[in-house]
């Protein structure tokens, strides 16, 4: 069932991690490990832990007990933009845009952020300067950079957005500038939360496509979502989670047929 | 009447152009970081008694100019590396990095008392030749230099955030800074270089002014509480606000000193900027909202 990654050899890996907010246990002893290529379904009720666990895989959060490795070495005790620029990549509940920039300028500095050497670590004076005197390298690698961003922007759907202002998006649009966005970022690991809540139909077809596509590229993907049949349909595997217990893991038809899954939460959504 | 009008109109243009230059370096550190920097006047008065004490040396005025800029550019750095950092890398917000602002106010105020005194310095127009007509109103040659400058860094502002991808990146960390720093924008090295831009742009007003007003060691106060109001009527995070506060404060200032009398040239500023706090607080030009 697993699919086999074609590219990257990408292992995320919880080990025993546990978050508490005062007495409450939001996450406990969570473990489990993700691979390149591969769809990591996460389910579980609200409240269940979901939120956090990537809360505490992007960085934003520390874990009161365990450790996240990315191959091998630690991600957990390093800053949320180091831990980014390990190549892990996250969206959110609610899309967050930036505001002011428009939906081509979005995509294009999550390519540029993620370029080899990127622009930003020699301080702005350089995008000025090359801009300013019209450097050919500068020329170059623009061109290179406005041609994948259109790349993304049509392989997320979105091509007749891009010279829309984020402002004015609805929020189907949003998630799928977010998903595309965070593809820009050329993640290793893309953690999505919720992508497919507020779409309709023909958006939720488009997210899953981008999803098995991003599979397909090596990335390791995990997805939580409290659509079920979309998530137990794209998913390689499944961990489900209940007040902050991995209750199950396995094969998503497995996850389906298991009595304490069902008694847990899916009995409750089919309600 | 109408004549005196427009040449005040006219003194107005040039006093404003200055006030622009000041208020983008406040909007600049404001939309950056956040922090309102009161030093900022200070910035402009290091320029212009740097050029002043260095063109005084007998160095040619373009080279005291530029090494002026960079002096102020320089000094700039320092005050973010060795003041704001530190302050914000122990977690000091809002009104606490205000007062380090102010602190650094009178610090640089008083270091330029020290090294240079009381005494005002002069320095000499960037070229010579007569004074520059306009429609019957009358105009130092040194107003064309304020003017070029204006437009030069405003172009330069302008190019730089709306077609570089730093530019544009440091507008995606002005929107929402901590999920850009999850693409890897790195927000302290933008807050680091919006302290050298805006001291860079500041010093640089002051440059360019002192041929007209002469520099003195205290010449930042006015300038940096100028540039405040120009900004907040602008909208701080605007610079196109900043340009249109600044003009729009200079020539109110000229206007109402010249109709009515000089002592409310500097006061009629404050009134403009109790208005704009309680007619239209996010400024002319400014958002509603600041962040997303």
């Amino acid at each position: 069932m697993t699919a086999v990654a074609p590219v990257s050899t990408t292992t995320l890996e919880v080990r025993g991690v546990t978050m508490r907010f005062g007495g409450v246990v939001a996450v406990d002893d969570v473990s489990f490990a993700a691979q390149g290529g591969e769809v990591l379904g996460v389910m579980g009720p609200n409240g269940a832990g979901k939120t956090t666990l990537f809360n505490v895989i992007s960085g934003v959060q520390r874990p009161t007990a365990g450790v996240v490795l990315l191959d091998g070495m630690r991600l957990t005790g390093q800053r949320v933009d180091q831990i980014a620029a390990r190549g892990v990549t996250r969206t959110f509940q609610t899309p967050v845009m930036f505001w002011g920039l428009t939906v081509r300028e979005s995509i294009a500095i999550a390519l540029a952020a993620r370029e080899a050497g990127g622009i930003y670590p020699p301080g702005p004076e350089r995008g000025l300067l090359a801009c300013g005197l019209g450097l050919p390298a500068q020329r170059t690698r623009d061109a290179a950079l406005r041609e994948q961003a259109e790349v993304l922007l049509a392989a997320a759907g979105i091509a007749y957005l891009a010279d829309r202002a984020t402002e004015s998006l609805a929020f189907g649009e949003e998630r799928l500038l977010e998903l595309a966005r965070a593809l820009a970022a050329r993640p290793r690991v893309l953690l999505l939360d919720e992508p497919l809540s507020g779409l309709n139909a023909e958006e939720v077809a488009g997210v899953l496509r981008t999803v098995r596509a991003a599979r397909a590229e090596g990335i390791a993907v995990l997805l939580v979502e409290h659509a079920v049949g979309e998530l137990l349909g794209v998913a390689d595997r499944v961990i489900v989670l209940d007040h902050g217990h991995a209750i199950a893991q396995g094969d998503p038809r497995t996850i389906a047929a298991d009595p304490v899954v069902i008694d847990a939460y899916i009995g409750d959504e089919l309600e | 009447m109408i004549a005196s009008l427009w040449q005040y109109v006219l003194a107005g243009v040039v006093v404003g152009a200055i006030y622009a230059l000041v208020a983008a370096g406040f909007v600049l550190i404001y939309q950056v970081t956040g922090i309102i920097n009161f030093a900022q006047g200070e910035f402009a008065m290091i320029g212009a008694m740097t050029a002043a004490s260095l063109a005084a040396t007998g160095m040619p005025t373009p080279a005291a100019a530029l090494l002026a800029v960079l002096a102020a550019a320089v000094i700039g750095g320092l005050c973010y590396l060795f003041a704001i950092r530190p302050a914000t890398a122990a977690k000091a917000t809002g009104v606490t990095l205000i007062f380090i602002t102010l602190g650094l106010d009178v610090a640089l105020r008083g270091a330029a008392l020290f090294v240079w005194g009381t005494n005002p310095l002069s320095l000499d127009p960037f070229s010579a030749g007569t004074a520059i007509t306009i429609f019957g109103g009358v105009l130092p040659p040194q107003a064309a230099w304020v003017l070029i400058t204006d437009a030069l860094v405003f172009v330069a502002l302008y190019v730089f955030f709306r077609h570089t991808y730093a530019g544009t990146a440091v507008r995606a960390a002005v929107a929402n800074p901590p999920i850009a720093s999850t693409f890897g924008i790195p927000l302290r090295t933008f807050a680091f270089w919006s302290f050298v831009a805006a001291a860079a742009i500041g010093g640089l007003g002051g440059v360019v002014i002192a041929p007209i007003t002469s520099a003195t060691y205290d010449m930042g106060l006015t300038l940096g509480l100028a540039g405040f109001v120009a900004a907040v009527l602008g909208g701080l995070d605007s610079l196109p606000g900043a340009l249109l506060g600044g003009f729009v404060l200079g020539i109110v200032e000229k206007v109402a000193g010249g109709l009515l009398s000089t002592g409310w040239e500097e006061g009629i500023g404050f009134l403009i900027l109790v208005l704009v706090l309680v007619l239209r607080p996010q400024g002319l030009l400014g958002r509603a909202v600041r962040r997303a």
